[in-house]
């Protein structure tokens, strides 16, 4: 033993302090370090023989002098005691604080699964013994006191929608090991509907073409993800002086914006198109043909026909082509060339 | 197969039926998540999480110091749990040593592995008599 060896070096005067500490122990222990110091450093040390009948009548008295071990908790543990005492925190399964005749693992052939003393399978799972109904209440009790009522006033999704139009998305990291840090936890997402922006039409236009992807035609949802700076906050703001910023730079008009070609339209205008020209050039037309009176172009673009025609073209351009549009399209032509139907 | 490639990890060969051998030394490596559970649960093997490989490393040094620590009373492996911060170290020891040995030293450990990893380590300890025996191979 250490203590035993450490007395051969120790001082002579330390040896009776030393041998008082130990009275605690086996008393074996006692009367084997008496016995080694006894022998000044520098004799020949114990014979054999004497060294074998100290070592047998040493296993001997630790044997007699063992602490049997005692009567397991579950034993002692009162019927209706309080379960959140036996286990207050997550803990491993203990076999001698859990009262029930568990049994855990694969049998042997023609046996029974393996019992819960010293079983490793029970230790490994994680268990929710800290966690039944009473201790949740409780826990739950204890936490109210620092949670506060949520408003009235927010009592629908419409509410919220229209108190706090911009939703800010974060994510926190919990991960075991001793570090708290997480890169992924700096990404920040702003969430906004262009409904409640203060936007005019050429404004919305602009802004949507500004942030391309990120703006969702379905649901009128702008989202602007941010993750370039390494603190969660810089992120934050980064996020809010982008909305600011397309704000404001979408409400102006540039010099280079009037030179917007066809091809930049986000959809499609009959006023001035090749659709309206041709129309009216062909009316025009049959109308001189008949020899009948003279109409303006005004009048034409007034007339329902012409209207009629307008918007189906509208919607084939703007919609894609479905039954509905095309049906109507072949209606409003027909009138407009006064054709008879076509069946 | 041929006879020159049988894979031999983690596994105890069959014997005259003299040999016991624990649950844990009788299942080889397949059967862990069929019959056998792991034996060191942290969240650094799941996807997008890192540190794996420092928990790993980790695990090795506990099990060996341990082992060395607590000579010849291990009865079976070490389970190893991290929760958030805390090293819970689940330990099943034979009844070699008298309790004020087992306090000692379960106290040592556990300051010396706390100032170590610089995280609280705790030693959730079993004794039991003998060795659980599973079956004899």
């Amino acid at each position: 033993m250490a203590a035993a060896s450490g007395c051969l070096f120790c001082a002579r005067p330390m040896l009776p302090r030393l041998c008082a500490g130990l009275a605690a122990g086996p008393r074996s222990l006692l009367r084997v370090s008496a016995y080694s110091t006894a022998l000044v450093v520098g004799s020949a040390g114990p014979s054999p023989g004497q060294v074998a009948a100290s070592r047998r009548s040493r296993t001997s008295q630790i044997a007699r002098n063992r602490r049997l071990p005692g009567a397991p908790r579950t034993e002692k543990m009162a019927v209706d005691q309080y379960w959140g005492n036996v286990y207050p925190t997550a803990a491993a399964f203990n076999p001698s604080s859990v009262p029930l005749p568990i049994r855990m693992g694969y049998p042997v052939k023609r046996g029974v699964p393996p019992p819960k003393e010293g079983n490793l399978e029970l230790i490994k799972i994680p268990n929710f013994l800290h966690l039944t109904p009473p201790a949740i209440k409780k826990h739950c009790t204890a936490l109210k006191d620092f949670c506060t009522e949520w408003p009235t006033v927010l009592d629908s999704d419409e509410k919220c929608e229209q108190h706090f139009p911009i939703e800010i998305e974060t994510v926190d990291y919990v991960s075991a090991g001793p570090s708290v840090r997480n890169p992924k936890a700096r990404v920040v997402t702003l969430r906004v509907k262009l409904s409640k922006l203060n936007l005019d039409d050429h404004a919305k236009k602009k802004l949507i073409k500004l942030v391309g992807e990120r703006y969702c035609k379905d649901t009128d949802i702008l989202t602007i993800t941010t993750d370039r700076c390494p603190l969660r906050r810089q992120n934050y703001d980064y996020g809010v002086y982008l909305l600011t910023v397309l704000y404001h730079e979408s409400w102006k008009t540039e010099m280079w914006e009037n030179e917007k070609t066809e091809a930049d339209m986000e959809e499609y205008i009959w006023d001035n198109s090749p659709s309206q020209k041709n129309a009216l050039d062909t009316l025009v037309r049959i109308r001189a043909a008949e020899k009948t009176t003279e109409v303006t172009k005004e009048e034409l673009l007034a007339s329902e026909i012409v209207e009629n025609y307008k918007t189906t073209v509208v919607a084939l351009k703007n919609e894609g082509e479905t039954e509905n549009n095309i049906l109507q399209y072949k209606e409003s032509v027909t009138k407009l060339l006064n054709l008879q139907a076509l069946q | 197969m041929g006879v020159i490639l049988q894979n031999r990890a983690a596994r105890v060969r069959v014997g005259k039926g003299d040999k016991p051998v624990t649950y844990e030394q009788a299942h080889p490596p397949h059967y862990i998540a069929h019959r056998k559970g792991w034996l060191s649960l942290h969240t650094s093997n799941l996807d997008g999480e890192g540190g794996a490989a420092e928990r790993t490393v980790e695990d090795v040094f506990i099990r060996k110091f341990i082992y060395g620590t607590f000579h010849g009373c291990l009865a079976n492996e070490i389970v190893l749990k991290r929760r958030a911060n805390v090293l819970v170290v689940c330990a099943v020891f034979l009844q070699r040593l008298p309790p004020y040995k087992f306090y000692f030293l379960v106290g040592y450990t556990e300051t010396l592995l706390s100032f170590l990893y610089k995280c609280p380590v705790r030693l959730e300890v079993q004794t039991v008599p003998e060795k659980v025996i599973y079956k004899y191979l």
